[in-house]
C-alpha cells in the first residue's frame, strides 16, 4: 500500500498496546513501568502525528480514513492532553492502589479508538472507533470496582452508552438505506435532495453524538458517572472523548450533510441553548467538586456547539479554539483537584477547600485563576474561548443564541466566584500534603501558565485553528 | 412476489412480537426463550434476502452461543424465582410451555425458510440485493474483508482483545491465601529442604516452624 506511512501512528499505538500488555502479563509487578512506558509512547505518537502535519489531505482505504489538518490537530491535542492525563495521574492510582498494567493499556486503547474517530470518514469506520474508544471507557470508569459508587458509575454508563450506540446505529442504517452508501462524501453526492429518511437518520445520529458529549437534554449520565469513577478517569471522560466526538460532530455535519443545514441548524441550536442554561443553573446546587466539573462541562459544550450551530469555517474554528482552552483550563483544574491530598486520602468537596489561601496560597491563586478563566474573566483565556465563540455566532446573526450564551456565562459565574470566595474568606478548615509528583507540579504550572499569558499572543493558536477548512 | 410479502411479514411479525415479549415477560427464562425465538426469525429474514451467510452466523453466534450463555447466566444466577405475575402462577415449573411454544414456532418457521428453500427457491429469491449468482456470500465476503475492509477488520480484533482485557481486569480477583498445588515443586524437594536436624536441648521444647 502506497500511503501506509499515513497511518503509522494507529500502527505504532496498536503495536504499543500489544507489547505493553505482554510485558504486564510476563514481568511481575511491572505496573509502574509499564505506566511509564505507555506514558513514552503516547509521546512518541505526538512526533509521529507532529510528523504528519506538513502532508496535504488525504484519504486512505477508498476514502473511508482522511488525513488531514483537522484529524492532525484534533489528534495533537487529544495526545497532549492524553500525556498530561497520564502525568497527573500516575501518583493517584499508586494511592488508590489502582495501578495494575491494564490500566494504561485501556487508557492507550481507547486513545487509539479516538484516532479512528477523528479520522474517520465513512460511517462503519466511525462507528468502529466509537465501540473501541466507550468499550475501555466503560471498563475504566469502574475500574476501582471495590467501590459501589464506581461500579455503579461504570454500569450506568455502560447502559446508557449502549442504548445511545442503539440509536446511532439505527440511524446509520437509514443513511444507509436512503443515501445507499456509508462515505461521507458519497453521501453528499447521493443525497441531492432531501429525503425524510434521511434527515431521521441525521437526527439519530445527532442524538448518539450528543450523548457522547453530554450535551442537554442527553446529559443524565455525566454526573453521576463523574462523580463515581476515580478521578484520574473522570479527567480523562472531561477531556479525550469531547475532542473526538466533537471533531466527528464537525465532520459528520459539514461533510456529508452540509446541504441539510437547515434542517440540522435547529437541532444544534436547541442542545447549545439547553446546555448552556443547565449547565449553568444546575451546577449551582453542587457540593462536590467532580459533580460540580460535569455541570460545567456540559455548559461549556453547550458553547463548543453554539460555534458548530453556525454553519461557517469560522464557527467550526471557534468550537476547536474553544475546545483547546477548555482542555487547558481542566486539565488545569483537575491538577488542583489531585493536590487536594491528606493522609492519602483525597478530598473533593467544595467545602474542602475553604480557607485554601491560607495555608497553600499558591495552590489558591491557581484555584482563583482557573476559575476565573472557566467563568469566563477577561483578559484569561477562557475569556477569548467564549469571545471567538460569540463572534462567530453574531457574525451569522443569531442574536438569540449569542444572548442566552452570554446570560448563562453570567449565571455560571455565579457558582464558579462563590467557590473563589469559599477559598479566600472562609475559616480555614484542612491542611494539605504538598509533596506532590513532579508530572502533576508541572502540569498545573504549564496549564495556569498558558491561561495567564494567553492574551499576549492569541495569534499562535488561532492562526493554527484558521488553517482548518472542513467545507 | 406476494408469497415473499407473506414470508416476509410472517417472520418480521414473529420478530417484533417475540422482541417486545422479551423486555414484557416478568419471567427472564421466558425472556430469553423469546429473544432465540428473535434471532431465529430474523436469521430467517436474512436467509430470504439472499444473504444466507449473515443468517446463518446469526444463528450460530447468537443462538448457538450467545443466547444459550445467557440461558446459563439466568438460570445460574437464580433470577427467574420471581414469582411469575404474566402467566399462570402455579407453584411448578411454568417453563415448560413457553418452552414448548417458542420451539413449535421455531419449527414452524425452519420448515417454511428451508421448505421453501429446497422445493421453491424461486418464491424466495433475493429482490432487493443484487448478488451475483456464482459467488457465494462467503466467498464474495472473503474477498472485500481482508482487502477493501482490513482496517475494520484489525479494528475489529482490537474491539475483542479490549472486551477480554476488560472482562479480566473487572472479574479476576487474586485470593489470598489459596494453596495451589505445584508439581515442579513437591517433585524437586530435596531432603535438605524438608528435613532440619536439631538439637533438643534440656527441659526447652522445640520450636516447630510451620
Amino acid at each position: 500500500m502506497e500511503n501506509l506511512e499515513l497511518i503509522v501512528p494507529e500502527i505504532f499505538i496498536s503495536i504499543a498496546i500489544m507489547f505493553l500488555l505482554i510485558l504486564g502479563v510476563f514481568k511481575k509487578n511491572s505496573s509502574i513501568l509499564v505506566y511509564n512506558l505507555a506514558t513514552i509512547s503516547l509521546i512518541l505518537l505526538l512526533a509521529l502525528i507532529y510528523n504528519l502535519s506538513s502532508i496535504s489531505d488525504t484519504s486512505l482505504f477508498n476514502e473511508s480514513y482522511k488525513i488531514d489538518k483537522l484529524s492532525n490537530f484534533m489528534k495533537f491535542l487529544m495526545i497532549i492532553s492524553g500525556i498530561f492525563v497520564m502525568l497527573t495521574s500516575s501518583k493517584y492510582l499508586q494511592i488508590n492502589k489502582l495501578n495494575k498494567i491494564e490500566y494504561p493499556v485501556l487508557v492507550l486503547s481507547s486513545i487509539l479508538g479516538m484516532m479512528v474517530m477523528i479520522s474517520s470518514n465513512d460511517l462503519i469506520v466511525f462507528y468502529m472507533g466509537l465501540e473501541l474508544q466507550s468499550l475501555s471507557l466503560y471498563v475504566l470508569a469502574s475500574f476501582n470496582r471495590e467501590n459501589l459508587l464506581s461500579t455503579e458509575s461504570g454500569l450506568k454508563y455502560f447502559v446508557l452508552s449502549a442504548l445511545s450506540s442503539g440509536l446511532l446505529l439505527y440511524g446509520c442504517s437509514l443513511i444507509y438505506g436512503f443515501s445507499e452508501t456509508t462515505n461521507f462524501n458519497i453521501i453528499l453526492d447521493n443525497s441531492n435532495e432531501i429525503q425524510y429518511g434521511l434527515i431521521f437518520g441525521v437526527v439519530f445520529i445527532i442524538v448518539g453524538l450528543a450523548f457522547k458529549i453530554s450535551a442537554v437534554p442527553f446529559h443524565m449520565w455525566a454526573p453521576d458517572v463523574y462523580q463515581g469513577s476515580p478521578t484520574s478517569v473522570t479527567i480523562l471522560f472531561a477531556i479525550l472523548p469531547k475532542i473526538a466526538a466533537l471533531t466527528v460532530f464537525i465532520r459528520f455535519l459539514y461533510v456529508p450533510f452540509i446541504n441539510m443545514i437547515d434542517q440540522w441548524q435547529l437541532i444544534i441550536v436547541f442542545l447549545s441553548i439547553a446546555s448552556m442554561i443547565f449547565g449553568a443553573v444546575a451546577a449551582i446546587g453542587q457540593t462536590n467538586l467532580k459533580r460540580l466539573v460535569a455541570y460545567s462541562s456540559i455548559g461549556h459544550m453547550g458553547y463548543a456547539l453554539a460555534g458548530l450551530a453556525t454553519g461557517t469555517n469560522q464557527g467550526i474554528q471557534s468550537s476547536i479554539t474553544y475546545m483547546s482552552i477548555y482542555l487547558v483550563m481542566n486539565l488545569a483544574f483537575f491538577s488542583c483537584l489531585f493536590m487536594l491530598r491528606k493522609n492519602d486520602d483525597y478530598y473533593e468537596k467544595i467545602e474542602d477547600l475553604s480557607g485554601l489561601s491560607k495555608n497553600h496560597p499558591l495552590l489558591a491563586f491557581s484555584f482563583l485563576i482557573i476559575l476565573f478563566s472557566l467563568a469566563g474573566i477577561p483578559p484569561l483565556a477562557g475569556f477569548f474561548a467564549k469571545f471567538y465563540v460569540f463572534m462567530s455566532v453574531i457574525e451569522e446573526s443569531m442574536y438569540f443564541l449569542a444572548v442566552v450564551g452570554l446570560l448563562s456565562t453570567v449565571i455560571a459565574a455565579f457558582y464558579y466566584l462563590r467557590i473563589i470566595k469559599i477559598i479566600y474568606f472562609d475559616p480555614e478548615k484542612h491542611k494539605y500534603e504538598t509533596n506532590h509528583s513532579v508530572g502533576l507540579k508541572i502540569t498545573l504550572i504549564l496549564s495556569t501558565l498558558f491561561i495567564i499569558v494567553y492574551f499576549i499572543y492569541p495569534s499562535g493558536l488561532t492562526e493554527i485553528v484558521s488553517k482548518i477548512n472542513v467545507i | 412476489m406476494i408469497a415473499h410479502s407473506i414470508f416476509f411479514y410472517f417472520f418480521s411479525l414473529i420478530a417484533i412480537v417475540s422482541a417486545i415479549m422479551v423486555t414484557a415477560s416478568k419471567n427472564t427464562v421466558h425472556s430469553v426463550f423469546f429473544l432465540i425465538l428473535d434471532f431465529i426469525s430474523i436469521s430467517c429474514l436474512f436467509i430470504m434476502i439472499g444473504a444466507e451467510f449473515l443468517g446463518m452466523i446469526m444463528l450460530i453466534v447468537y443462538v448457538g452461543a450467545v443466547a444459550v450463555l445467557f440461558l446459563f447466566v439466568v438460570m445460574m444466577l437464580n433470577v427467574a424465582q420471581q414469582k411469575n405475575e404474566w402467566f399462570s402462577a402455579r407453584e411448578s415449573s411454568s417453563h415448560i410451555p413457553i418452552g414448548l411454544l417458542v420451539s413449535l414456532v421455531i419449527f414452524v418457521e425452519l420448515i417454511i425458510v428451508v421448505g421453501g428453500w429446497k422445493y421453491k427457491p424461486e418464491l424466495l429469491n433475493s429482490i432487493s440485493l443484487n448478488i451475483s449468482s456464482e459467488l457465494t456470500n462467503t466467498q464474495s465476503l472473503g474477498n472485500v474483508i481482508y482487502t477493501d475492509f482490513i482496517h475494520l477488520f484489525q479494528l475489529s480484533g482490537m474491539i475483542l482483545l479490549v472486551a477480554m482485557i476488560g472482562a479480566i481486569v473487572l472479574t479476576f480477583r487474586h485470593r489470598s491465601g489459596l494453596k495451589r498445588q505445584s508439581y515442579f515443586k513437591q517433585i524437586s524437594r530435596e531432603k535438605s529442604d524438608g528435613v532440619e536436624i536439631v538439637k533438643v536441648k534440656k527441659n526447652e521444647g522445640v520450636k516447630i516452624d510451620v
